[in-house]
């Protein structure tokens, strides 16, 4: 989670208008709000994932987009046309389902060309586009076989072929990765960006992975409660979350209960912190003080004099890549878990009960003035 | 259903209205085509048994009049109480039988269990008339075994409820079987860790497991035996119970209203039944989780062997009344000479249609397991796949589960009251065999619905809208992937029908013609008029059907396996 992708992602080329224009949806299950008054704006060949938690409303959003489940209000609108109250088959789009969906009984080549095959194409063109998709997704081999032969990972991408078929404007990707393992799903996370990015499709994926949504994503769309929480690149969701929630959600964060002091000050649990951006909150208000625990650092402090803290290593727990603890800041009751990483752990020779100088970054620590969790 | 489309102002107030599209406007047409089919042949035929019985011979409305009537009867009030005593007994008896088979079949690791298997389920591929004809041949006064009873006749209770537990046997093996065979082997292991004896064990964790299904088979046999005339019919005399009064009523003394009025009366059962039993089966879906680990029995020498002997003397007895009614068609002149011949199949010397009743039912039950197979998926398929509709929906649910509700003797009563008013446009098929198949399809038309369901809920929900996203009609996605790939279950519903089509009685009973005679009513008529030999030799004909037909079917599915469904092998 150190990379930061925000200036490695492709800028996507802003048209004026959007391709896709979500205007004040919401669905309504009688008295409850599975999508309350979400308007959002899509633009031509960006890829952006729904991320939140499950009943956050993202597959709720999906659905009303592909007319599965329409809206109880709102209106949405591609390419200029609102599609607000068309049906499946009027809309403009191909999707994949988390369990594919791939016909049993068809082979990978007639899968593929199902949509094709009712469009009245010539037989030999047919043949032609499957090839083409086929080889688009790296399956070019794979026509004669059934699904049932296939591995987890090719059957997604068959999926994807059937659903590219007919050149939507529109790709939904609807928790795609979910049903393989950890290693496929990683190759095909940049199998399916790499894709899109060439085709140059607008995609939306639904997904509860932040991982995926931070790797895939031009942009991120946070969703918590029917609602859109944030919008933004992967970096900026990351790097600068813009409510607890997001904060929580996505990566791991430390929530430290404060008191404002002033300014540029916070006391935290009985120390004082300064923080880089000003809050103009009164002196005493109740605060939550974040910090991500890789955020911590431990090693090249000489000199440095601002949130510089001498802290107790608490048990330090072994994830491979590098320590997760619990640092303890002596003479206050704060505790902040954090990464150290393998090399800073080697080179300072630490163990549990040491006690170390922390330094708490100012540009690191993002002020709520909300708590985070309800 | 307004299909008009509401356009999306923003002024708009209330729940937005999608499009309704091709595929959907097919969909619900289709949809209400389902509803109106259940309505004229399910629904109304009872309607029409219900406004019957409030009827006087002139048509005219005389309220409770003909209830009253069978209250004053003492013959008739004498029925219920026998059909409530017979339907216990056997009840009883044909769970506990059934209990232990099937416990024999699931928990023990006793041997020959296919064979065992198979051998209980031959009460299904024949009428119920053919225990009843060989109780008769065993214990009747000319009986081989006359002497085991006793003393006492086989004509009565006795033989009622021996024929009864013969046939329904398989029903609640069928289900008790399922019961078992559904446990998480975790619960005894758990069990065992905790030192729990085996009876503990057993009455802990065993039955409170198979308690639902034990309670279900139960319901089923009770409705199976008080609405079955087939067996109290031969082996009754002159024990009386309402569903050989009904037919009574309706075919001895032409007395309509009044068989309605019994009709109703045993309607009422079943109705109590299938009602409890729904409300079980909604509970015994959440028993078993997604986590639970089959139970594979030990191997226990003592056990093993005590179950192999309740297994075999009830397969035993299986045997010996099939084995018997078999000698009986065979046998020239029972008891006096028994050579063998197949003078007895002779059919066209006697009463009942001769050969041509055979093949009316080859005909009659291979319409009905084509066309309803055809016709109960397709329904099935639209309620599960249509969008939106809510209120046709639930109300085609409950007529598809209604027929499992209505005995098959109030069902043919219903017919004759529906179809054969003159007033009715339909009434031309009153008398053909077009009527015997829709009223059959009609009568077995619940569990195939629900098999179709079960089907098609094992199929992946989205392929439907993949198949709109790519603009493919449904109509194409249904015939090229749902029908393909539900087909083993579609040809199972065919056989179920097939096999029930040739051996109901029923409701048949009072919709055949003298040109449309079926083989199962042809049983039934020979052994009225003393043909008795005969009418084993027509029972066994069906049997040798039934069976035919699903061993072929054993055979033939697994080549269409290996053939037409490559797809299913990796």
């Amino acid at each position: 989670m150190n990379e930061q992708p925000g200036d490695l992602t492709r800028r996507v080329v802003q048209d004026d208008q959007p391709y896709l224009k979500i205007r004040d949806v919401s669905k309504r299950f009688g008295s409850f709000a599975a999508l309350d008054n979400v308007s959002l704006d899509i633009f031509r060949g960006e890829f952006v994932s729904f991320l939140g938690p499950s009943g956050c409303g993202k597959t709720t959003l999906l659905r009303a987009i592909s007319g599965l489940d329409i809206q109880s209000s709102g209106t949405i609108e591609q390419d200029g046309r609102d599609i607000s109250l068309l049906p499946v088959g009027k809309r403009d789009f191909g999707i994949v389902f988390q369990s594919y969906a791939l016909f049993p009984n068809l082979t990978v080549r007639d899968n593929v060309a199902y949509g094709l095959a009712s469009e009245g194409l010539p037989r030999a063109e047919i043949t032609k586009r499957v090839m083409e998709l086929l080889t688009l997704v790296g399956l070019p081999d794979q026509a004669p076989k059934y699904p049932i032969q296939l591995s987890g990972g090719q059957q997604q991408r068959v999926a994807l072929a059937r659903a590219l078929a007919l050149s939507p404007g529109l790709l939904l990707l609807d928790e795609p990765l979910s049903a393989l393992d950890a290693r496929v799903r990683a190759r095909l996370r940049g199998e399916i960006r790499d894709l899109q990015g060439r085709l140059g499709i607008t995609t939306i994926m639904v997904t509860h992975d932040q991982e995926e949504a931070l790797t895939m994503s031009d942009r991120i769309v946070v969703m918590n409660s029917g609602r859109i929480e944030q919008v933004g690149t992967p970096s900026e969701i990351y790097g600068r979350p813009g409510t607890p929630f997001v904060a929580d959600f996505v990566g791991r964060m430390n929530f430290l209960d404060g008191q404002i002091l002033d300014d540029t000050r916070v006391d935290v649990r009985g120390a004082t912190l300064t923080v880089a951006e000003a809050v103009r909150f009164d002196r005493g208000t109740p605060v939550t003080v974040c910090l991500r625990p890789e955020d911590v650092v431990v090693n090249g402090l000489d000199g440095q004099q601002t949130n510089r803290l001498d802290m107790q290593v608490g048990v330090m727990e072994f994830v491979g890549s590098h320590f997760s603890t619990v640092l303890h800041a002596q003479g206050t009751s704060l505790n902040v878990t954090a990464d150290l990483s393998m090399n800073d752990v080697r080179s300072l020779g630490l163990v549990a009960g040491r006690s170390i100088p922390v330094h708490l970054p100012p540009d690191r620590l993002k002020v709520f003035i909300h708590p985070p969790r309800a | 259903m307004s299909l008009s489309v509401s356009a999306a102002s923003p002024t708009q107030t209330g729940p937005l209205r999608q499009e309704v599209s091709r595929d959907d406007l097919m969909m619900r047409s289709g949809l209400l085509l389902c509803g109106v089919l259940l309505t004229v042949f399910v629904l109304l035929p009872i309607a029409a048994l219900l406004k019957k019985a409030v009827e006087n011979r002139a048509g005219d409305f005389v309220g409770l009049v003909n209830f009253e009537r069978f209250l004053a009867t003492p013959a008739l009030m004498q029925s219920i109480g026998n059909s409530l005593f017979v339907a216990t007994t056997a009840t009883i008896l044909s769970t506990l039988a059934a209990f232990l088979f099937a416990y024999g079949l699931t928990r023990t690791c006793m041997p020959g269990k296919t064979i065992f298997t198979l051998i209980s389920q031959i009460p299904l591929l024949a009428p119920s008339l053919l225990p009843a004809i060989s109780l008769v041949y065993l214990f009747g006064n000319q009986g081989i075994a006359k002497g085991a009873l006793l003393g006492a006749s086989v004509y009565g209770p006795i033989g009622i409820i021996m024929g009864e537990v013969f046939w329904t046997f398989p029903h609640a093996l069928i289900i008790i079987t399922t019961a078992l065979a559904i446990s998480d082997g975790r619960l005894y292991e758990a069990a065992q860790a905790l030192r729990a004896g085996p009876w503990r064990v057993f009455w802990t964790v065993t039955l409170p497991g198979a308690r639902y299904g034990t309670i279900s088979a139960m319901l089923v046999v009770f409705v199976l035996v008080i609405t079955d005339f087939g067996v109290p019919k031969v082996v009754g005399g002159q024990y009386n119970v309402l569903a050989t009064d009904i037919y009574k009523q309706v075919i001895g003394q032409q007395n309509f209203q009044m068989g309605a009025v019994v009709g109703l009366i045993l309607l009422l059962p079943a109705v109590v039944a299938f009602v409890i039993d729904r409300i079980i089966q909604r509970r015994q879906t959440a028993m078993l989780s997604a986590r639970a680990v089959p139970y594979m029995p030990a191997p226990h020498s003592m056990i093993d062997r005590l179950f192999l002997t309740i297994c075999g003397v009830i397969s035993a007895f299986i045997l010996i009344v099939l084995g018997v009614a078999l000698f009986a068609s065979l046998a020239k002149l029972w008891p006096y000479d028994l050579t063998l011949s197949f003078r007895n199949y002779d059919f066209d010397r006697m009463d009942g249609g001769g050969w041509a009743s055979y093949r009316n039912s080859l005909l009659m039950a291979g319409s009905t397991a084509v066309l309803g197979a055809a016709v109960i998926f397709t329904c099935a398929y639209l309620l599960e796949k249509t969008r939106g509709f809510a209120v046709v929906r639930n109300i085609i649910q409950f007529l598809a589960l209604l027929p499992l509700a209505v005995p098959g003797l109030v069902l043919g009563l219903g017919y004759i009251f529906f179809f054969n008013n003159p007033a009715n446009p339909l009434h031309f098929i009153y008398g053909t065999m077009a009527i015997l198949v829709l009223c059959t399809i009609a009568h077995f038309y619940s569990v195939a619905h629900l098999t179709s369901i079960t089907a098609l809920k094992q199929i992946d929900s989205e392929f439907e809208t993949v198949g709109a996203s790519l603009r493919v009609p449904f109509y194409k996605t249904f015939l090229k992937v749902t029908l393909p790939v539900s087909l083993p279950a579609l040809l199972d519903i065919a056989i179920y029908l097939f096999v029930n089509a040739m051996t109901t009685v029923s409701a048949v009973v009072f919709l055949y013609s003298p040109s449309t005679t079926l083989a199962a009513v042809a049983v039934l008529n020979m052994d009225d008029a003393g043909d008795v030999a005969p009418a084993a030799a027509m029972a066994m004909m069906i049997f040798a059907t039934a069976a035919a037909l699903r061993i072929g079917y054993y055979f033939a599915s697994q080549l269409l396996l290996r053939r037409i469904q490559a797809w299913r092998l990796r």
